[in-house]
């Protein structure tokens, strides 16, 4: 441990001296110019830092144009219903429909455990059971959760309650006494739409895929922090995992909704503790095990987010710490591009969106505001900002018509660009620097309104 | 001032103001975070030092009987 620390020092102190060294190299070049060394310097930090900005912006309208094709395409493809592969198993004839397990692990879930289960109870699906798994809850969970069990008569509900271990473990619980050939793994406070099942399972007549994930939908918006969200998660679902599923290579399974070949579970080892982003960990396993997983936009999961900063703050801060630890899990794949193929990309990706997008983000604020003070150039923040506002609103306005979301959505564009993710960003990069230094963290749980 | 000039002034003075509640934000989540939660009195399932036990569940302890001897016929 200490060796690690000390080598992760180590790199930070030559990276350090190696940006000294070469602006010392450079001053050496031009020491017959006029004017002291401290002019110089900053004249070459300012020309190093906006040329990278330049290079970014670059990135950023590449990625943006690639993420908005690719997911157009993934949405033609699912519009004609074209397959690439001959499937061998078909999940179409009602008979011959397999059992699908439901877990529901719920871990002080009191207020929402109740309508959560209940709505499942009404999916249009002929064959499921439902395993809420309850994971040493210190409210009422259990004894709410048994109400339901003893209620249903058509369809199985086992409630399970075991010692507190985490939601990974209590998805290993829930796994390990599924009786489905299929495992869907969702919250305890998410609500999933009627045809979740159905359209989920059909993907799995690929022999190829593995995994399918779900869309998942906000269903509190009632402020702006919320409101916010809403289109982060349409923008993040409708371009991203779209052009992702196109690619048949998603890279996150969201946590409300996935649903997996238990085979494929047990063969990957299912949930580990380890990271604090538990479905990205299993993704990435999956992923590096050969399967394909696919995306399911009609598969809703509506699911209920940080009405508050703070708390926004701190599951952002979970998330960007549990992506990072599982990325460094999977480091193995960022130098191998030949045998790791097509998971070299994904990994090389996730910490592009994960470190270089928020640090250059602040980076170039630090940088035009700095300008803006010190030389008057105001208006350069200016259109550095319209330049990425112009980029989120034409990506907003493209995702709420494909995903046919209400359109005032679009107009919080602009909101999420002027403050929202400056100050998400900065929880980013500074959960980012905490798990470089191995800060220790807690899960933390976002408390539950009841709002389902 | 023209209007580029008024809407870059309001955007710089948006950027300090949120990037200054990033910071601030974040270290109220940090304090927040770092308070221990406060225990309930009326909790039923705390345990006499205070912490959580699960109530629902019993763990088996197997009888310590001597196997059953089948007397011959």
């Amino acid at each position: 441990m200490a060796v690690k620390r000390l080598a992760r020092y180590g790199a930070a102190l030559f990276a350090i001296v190696s940006v000294f060294a070469l602006v010392a190299f450079v001053y050496s070049q031009v020491g017959n110019t006029k004017g002291s060394f401290g002019v110089l310097l900053e004249n070459y930090v300012l020309a190093i830092i906006s040329g990278y900005l330049l290079i970014f912006l670059g990135m950023l309208i590449f990625r943006y144009a690639a993420m908005i094709l690719l997911s157009f395409m993934e949405h033609l493809e699912s519009m004609f219903k074209r397959k690439r592969a001959t499937p061998q198993v078909e999940y179409r004839q009602e008979i011959g429909l397999p059992m699908v397990t439901l877990v529901v692990p719920a871990y002080n879930e009191g207020p929402v455990i109740q309508p959560a289960v209940r709505s499942l109870l009404e999916l249009d699906y002929p064959n499921f059971e439902i395993v809420v798994v309850d994971d040493g809850s210190t409210d009422d969970t259990y004894e709410k959760a048994m109400v339901i069990a003893r209620e249903s008569r058509d369809i199985r509900v086992r409630v399970i309650t075991k010692r507190n271990g985490g939601k990974a473990d209590a998805l290993n619980t829930g796994m390990s006494v599924a009786r489905g050939e299929f495992v869907l793994n969702m919250d305890g406070d998410t609500k999933l739409s009627r045809n979740t099942l159905r359209a989920c399972i059909l993907h799995f007549e690929n022999p190829r895929i593995g995994a399918v994930a779900g869309n998942v939908k906000v269903l509190n918006r009632e402020n702006i922090w919320t409101n916010i969200q809403a289109l982060e998660y349409v923008e993040g679902l409708a371009m991203a995992r779209k052009a992702q599923s196109f690619m048949r290579v998603v890279n996150i399974i969201p946590g409300p909704l996935g649903m997996f070949r238990k085979s494929v579970l047990q063969q990957v080892g299912g949930y580990e503790s380890d990271t604090f982003a538990e479905d990205c960990d299993l993704t990435l396993k999956i992923l590096m095990h050969g399967w394909h997983i696919a995306y399911e936009p009609t598969a809703i999961a509506w699911v209920e987010t940080p009405s508050g900063l703070l708390d926004l703050l701190k599951q952002r801060y979970r998330w960007t710490r549990g992506i990072l630890q599982a990325a460094r899990k999977h480091s193995h794949a960022l130098w191998r591009p030949r045998s790791m193929g097509v998971n070299f990309y994904i990994l090389w990706y996730m910490l592009f969106e994960g470190i270089l997008w928020p640090f250059s983000t602040v980076l170039g604020n630090i940088f035009f505001v700095y300008v803006g003070v010190q030389y008057g150039l105001v208006t350069l923040l200016f259109y550095w900002w319209v330049q990425l506002t112009v980029l989120d609103v034409v990506a907003a306005a493209y995702c709420v018509v494909i995903e046919e979301e209400e359109p005032w959505l679009v107009l919080y564009a602009v909101a999420l660009r002027l403050f929202y993710i400056n100050i998400i960003d900065i929880a980013k990069v500074i959960a980012t620097i905490e798990e470089w230094r191995g800060t220790a963290m807690t899960w933390g749980k976002l408390e539950r309104e009841g709002k389902l | 001032m023209d209007l580029i000039s008024i809407l870059a002034t309001v955007i710089l003075v948006t950027t300090i103001g949120t990037m200054v509640i990033g910071i601030g934000a974040y270290i109220a989540f940090k304090l927040r975070d770092k308070r221990k939660p406060s225990k309930d009195k009326f909790d039923s399932t705390l345990g006499t030092q205070g912490s959580n036990e699960p109530i629902f569940l019993n763990r088996f302890v197997p009888a310590t009987t001597v196997n059953p001897t089948i007397d011959a016929p």
